[in-house]
């Protein structure tokens, strides 16, 4: 008898228990009233797409939502009508609905345009004006609970609250942006700091930053045209480079960069190192040049674009002596082939851009076999004339260059067509594709081995290629002759046959007549 | 041949022989050697089918190999696989340039009904015999091809998810599914091949060609042996110089969708389907059919209902005998002479859609396949014309009620853009109106007359 | 000699006639049978199927550059050799198709044209190769030769 109140009290309570676990979080009666409110013309606000999101809410989300309507934080249906349509995932909403700052300052009725955060950019909040709702939640800094407190100070937990830091200028913060760089510093060039959030980020933007032309002309000489953190990587929406759509994502780097520098207005009076005025066109050629092409037609992310040469925080030109360092970043062989020659001290004599003499340097060109070309016009023949007139060797070399390489390449062309044509007619080709790719490799090889301009080294991998057309000569004319074989037996078993059917005819004649 | 003559009684047999005649009648005689074409085409299949065994190796990892061998390394093993891929496509055209020629001529009408019936299985098999030879060489086109084709049997009712695991050996089109193809191909259908065709060529040989519809007494005849035997013999002779000429200058086929077997790569069963999977052309007209039904229809998936129409018409084909009833009484039957044309003319107009005649191939987009149908209906139209005219002119046919109804839907849907199934119904309709009407006068003025 | 009678030359022309069908019947078969015999007289290798062996030559290179590379049905596959393992992967570079070859002192695969690196897994260590090498089997028999084959094979 005495375990009978126990036993009651414990059915009781799982059955309470129970029933909290299966009920689901009904809107409280301030939601249920925004989620039914209706405008002037009898048309619900709370769209019924958007009606179906907020049913597929979990509880927790669903309880944070009561609980900010309660408490007035959103207190409006159409409020309440730009949070549900922004259609977030379920962690970024429970982030969002935890944060006071973002709840009241996306009020209409309380910000006027400048302090209020929209669904996304339209036609009274164009895309430039940094407050957007959807770009915000989407942020790195975002999206590891460092909210706007992070930057902006106050407490996001609280009611009210504008306790801004300290770092934060009051007023004439759109004037000189220089104050941008030290502000994002306070974390991100502190390694204590940064090993909170992702300890695999470097901290030495700011210092890369200030030896930067960039850095130069915004601390020291307070030119408003000059870049600071926000203008690549954004303000409010932030992402990692490897975000596709990052401003510094790889194929979105050449027009970050183009924004200023492929701009007239925003480039006028200021000059380069020698003194000439800074060019605009760098963008356009890049655009049109193989590794533009490379990266922005072909998607081929390992194409270099601006930063692959020039460096990100501290981006600056290379001179000189840097140039090939930079395309030997890829060029690997082809560069070392090349310090290995004789021009490597011929071009350092003349303080010429190693690479960027022949190839130039924003608009590279796909290389073509004619550069080798020694008659009037050609890149070899132009530049010897006019500096190394004295040796007959070197045209000599070039025109060998030349030569070989047509030869090669006219093969390889001769070959391919050749065992097309054999495929199509049913003979196997694949010894002769064999012979195909070497000569294609020797071809590659012998391109690369220009940069050696040294005649025996070169001879070295040409003579592989003319191996394989040797023997692709051979396989060639046996594939010949087995179609002629079959052309032959062909004809052949059309006579035998052609004979016997006049028999046959005959022979009925015969026996008809 | 005492000897065996006297063991096993050969002379009747030579009598018979010598006795037995080809009735000459007022048609082309050519007719009458399109059967045997089509033996002679089979009889090369089973002999290279057989030489093609000696290498192939069915299995993941040596189908493909094998026939990649087969054909580059192996004296005369590309002659080998491109005459029986060669004659296979051309025992299929022979074999539906006889059967339409039996269909015209009546040639069903009894005694011969089980002729008819059995040709028309062989007809199946010869079907069979291709799609399952398709998968064989376990090719990407191949491979894709038999996912898309055996994806219909998903359709039949009941029994659809059964049948498609029986015949895939599986959920998808696998290693699995080749084998069993290849059991199919080399053993099932060969064995049920031979047995129809025994049947087949036993009742030819007992009853004779059909004569000509009308002729009551014996006709001239062509003795059988050596007459006609040796004329057999001639053209099959020529259709071997035929096929070694295409094997050599066209080994891997015409280039024609659904009539080319280079080889290609390899099946692989992750790699993402491509557009434009075609089968084979016989199966282009029912290819064509399935993607102009909409994929709901009456509260039924509109496969299940496009393969229903196509039971129907199949069905109708096999018991065509019993159903034309002027041919039974040995009149002329104009009404079948018309649904045997009308029949050719909606094939064609659906395979040359299916081939994508006139549009970018492979392309989705409603303007392309627009334009592809109005190219198609021109050409279907000018060959329902010119027909029309021969028939009418050369053999004095007055009946074109469902020619007409063919070329009324192609027109419909063609020219003025209405969907494929409307125009159908609309042609449909239109010709159940002309015979119901043109039925119930003929009764009128009968019985006025009686 | 008398003059043959009519009958007599009509049966010897059906002689002479049924003489020429008969050689041309076996011209024909001859014609036939060529093609047939030729196709079904064995290859000289063991099977026509199967993985690819490493030919003497190509074992040697492998045995003494640590790499060699081979054609594998068609495409260009690099055997190596490292810490006594063999391994072998296409040899076509996934960035711009250039041949890859194998650098033994640092047990990694490098491609010349832009400088891409690769482990011994295929993968992509550095450079602009946007994916890991295609793998190949590569096992060594119990007689000492090297047989590739592909892996889904």
């Amino acid at each position: 008898m005495k375990t009978f109140p126990i036993l009651a009290v414990f059915i009781v309570w799982s059955a309470a228990a129970f029933a909290a676990d299966q009920t689901p979080v009904k809107p409280s009666p301030k939601l249920a009233a925004m989620l039914d409110a209706r405008d002037e013309t009898g048309k619900p606000i709370i769209t019924p797409e958007q009606r179906t999101y907020y049913e597929g809410l979990d509880d927790n989300l669903k309880g944070l939502l009561n609980h900010a309507a309660d408490k007035e934080t959103i207190s409006r249906a159409e409020h309440l009508s730009i949070l549900l349509s922004l259609n977030l995932s379920p962690q970024k909403l429970d982030v969002l609905l935890q944060n006071n700052c973002v709840l009241c300052h996306s009020d209409s009725a309380n910000h006027t345009p400048d302090t209020l955060f929209v669904a996304g950019p339209s036609a009274n909040a164009p895309a430039a004006v940094p407050m957007n709702l959807k770009e915000v939640v989407e942020d790195v800094h975002f999206r590891h609970g460092i909210s706007c407190a992070g930057c902006h100070g106050g407490d996001p937990t609280a009611d009210l609250g504008h306790d801004f830091v300290k770092e934060w200028p009051e007023k004439d913060r759109d004037k000189n942006r220089a104050w941008v760089v030290q502000f994002c510093a306070r974390c991100h060039a502190d390694p204590t700091k940064m090993h909170d959030f992702n300890p695999a980020l470097p901290t030495d933007q700011l210092a890369k930053f200030k030896t930067s032309p960039h850095g130069h002309r915004l601390l020291d000489l307070h030119d408003d045209r000059a870049p600071s953190c926000v203008s690549c990587h954004g303000v409010h929406g932030i992402r990692p480079a490897k975000d596709p759509q990052s401003k510094v994502y790889a194929q979105r780097v050449p027009e970050t960069c183009g924004a200023c520098h492929a701009s007239a207005t925003v480039m006028a009076g200021i000059t380069r190192a020698d003194g000439s005025p800074m060019p605009t066109t760098q963008l356009a050629e890049y655009k049109k040049s193989v590794h533009g092409r490379a990266l922005l037609e072909r998607g081929d992310l390992g194409a270099p674009r601006c930063n692959t040469c020039h460096g990100n925080h501290a981006a600056s030109p290379p001179g000189v002596a840097q140039v090939s360092k930079s395309c030997s970043i890829c060029h690997s062989a082809n560069a070392s082939l090349f310090d290995g020659s004789k021009h490597k001290v011929a071009f350092d004599q003349h303080n010429w851009p190693e690479c960027g003499k022949c190839h130039s340097n924003h608009n590279i060109a796909k290389t073509s076999d004619s550069m080798l070309s020694t008659a009037n016009g050609g890149l070899c023949g132009d530049c010897h004339r006019q500096n190394a007139k004295d040796n007959p060797e070197c045209i000599q070399a070039a025109d060998y260059f030349h030569h070989t390489i047509a030869q090669l390449d006219d093969a390889r062309k001769r070959i391919t067509a050749d065992s097309e044509k054999f495929a199509a007619r049913g003979l196997d080709v694949e010894p002769i594709s064999n012979q195909l790719n070497d000569l294609t490799d020797a071809l590659k090889k012998s391109r690369t081995y220009v940069h050696s301009f040294s005649r025996s080294s070169f001879q070295q991998v040409a003579a592989a290629g003319e191996q394989a057309i040797g023997k692709s000569d051979e396989l060639t004319s046996n594939a010949r002759g087995e179609f002629k074989f079959r052309q032959y037996g062909l004809a052949v078993s059309i006579a035998a046959i052609g004979l016997l059917m006049l028999m046959i005819y005959l022979k009925l004649r015969q026996m008809e007549r | 041949m005492g000897w065996i003559d006297r063991r096993y009684q050969v002379t009747p047999l030579f009598e018979f022989l010598r006795h037995k005649e080809v009735p000459i009648g007022s048609h082309w005689m050519g007719w009458y050697y399109l059967g045997g074409v089509t033996m002679f085409f089979f009889v090369v299949q089973i002999i290279t089918g057989v030489l093609l065994l000696m290498y192939y190796q069915p299995g993941e990892a040596t189908s493909y190999e094998s026939i990649r061998i087969l054909t580059t390394k192996v004296p005369f093993g590309w002659l080998i696989r491109s005459i029986h891929s060669w004659s296979a496509h051309l025992m299929i055209v022979s074999l539906l340039l006889h059967m339409f020629s039996t269909m015209m001529l009546k040639a069903y009408r009894p005694p011969r009904e089980i002729t008819w019936v059995s040709g028309y299985l062989l007809f199946l098999l010869t079907l069979g015999f291709g799609f399952s030879g398709y998968l064989l060489p376990w090719n990407k086109l191949a491979y894709f091809a038999t996912t898309v084709g055996t994806n219909i049997v998903k359709s039949v009712p009941l029994l659809g998810d059964w049948l498609l695991q029986v015949m895939r050996g599986g959920q998808d089109v696998s290693i699995n599914t080749l084998y069993r193809f290849f059991a199919g191909h080399v053993v099932i259908l060969p064995l049920a091949f031979v047995g129809v065709i025994g049947l087949h060529l036993l009742l030819i040989q007992r009853q004779g060609m059909a004569p000509p519809v009308g002729t009551t007494t014996a006709p001239r005849g062509m003795k059988f042996f050596p007459s006609f035997a040796l004329r057999d013999l001639l053209l099959w002779l020529a259709c071997l110089m035929l096929l070694i000429t295409f094997a050599v200058f066209l080994p891997y086929g015409p280039g024609i969708p659904g009539m080319d077997w280079e080889l290609g790569d390899k099946a692989d069963p992750f790699a993402p389907a491509y557009p434009g999977i075609k089968p084979e052309w016989y199966f282009l007209w029912e290819y064509q059919l399935l993607k102009e039904f909409p994929p709901h229809l009456f509260g039924l998936e509109g496969p299940q209902i496009c393969l229903f129409v196509i039971a129907i018409l199949l069905g109708i084909w096999a018991i065509i005998p019993w159903l034309d009833r002027r041919a039974y009484r040995n009149l002329n039957s104009p009404a079948f002479t018309d649904f045997g044309w009308a029949a050719i003319l909606f094939l064609t107009y659906l395979t040359l859609m299916g081939w994508d005649i006139g549009a970018k191939s492979g392309s989705d987009d409603p303007t392309s396949l627009q334009k592809s149908a109005h190219v198609c209906a021109l050409w279907t139209l000018a060959a329902g014309a010119v027909v029309i005219i021969v028939r009418g002119w050369r053999f004095k046919h007055r009946w074109f009620i469902l020619t007409g109804a063919a070329l009324l839907q192609v027109a419909v849907h063609g020219l003025l853009g209405l969907p494929y199934l409307v125009a159908g119904v609309i042609s449909a309709g239109a010709a159940f109106v002309i015979i119901t009407a043109m039925f119930l006068l003929g009764r009128a003025s009968r019985s006025s007359a009686g | 000699m008398e003059e043959p009678s009519p009958s007599d030359s009509r049966t010897s022309r059906r002689h002479f006639l049924d003489i020429i069908l008969g050689a041309s019947l076996l011209g024909w078969i001859t014609s036939v049978a060529y093609p047939i015999v030729r196709y079904l007289k064995p290859l000289p290798q063991t099977g026509p199927t199967g993985p690819t062996h490493l030919t003497r030559d190509e074992s040697g290179k492998l045995e003494q550059n640590k790499f060699v590379i081979v054609p594998v049905s068609g495409q260009r596959v690099i055997v190596l050799q490292s810490q006594d393992q063999l391994y072998a992967f296409g040899a076509k570079c996934t960035h711009e198709g250039c041949t890859i070859t194998y650098l033994p002192g640092q047990s990694v695969m490098w491609c010349p044209c832009h400088d891409g690196r690769f482990d011994m897994n295929g993968r992509v260590l550095s450079g602009p190769p946007p994916q890991p090498l295609t793998k190949y089997i590569a096992k060594k028999q119990p007689d000492g030769t090297i047989v590739i084959s592909e892996q889904h094979a």
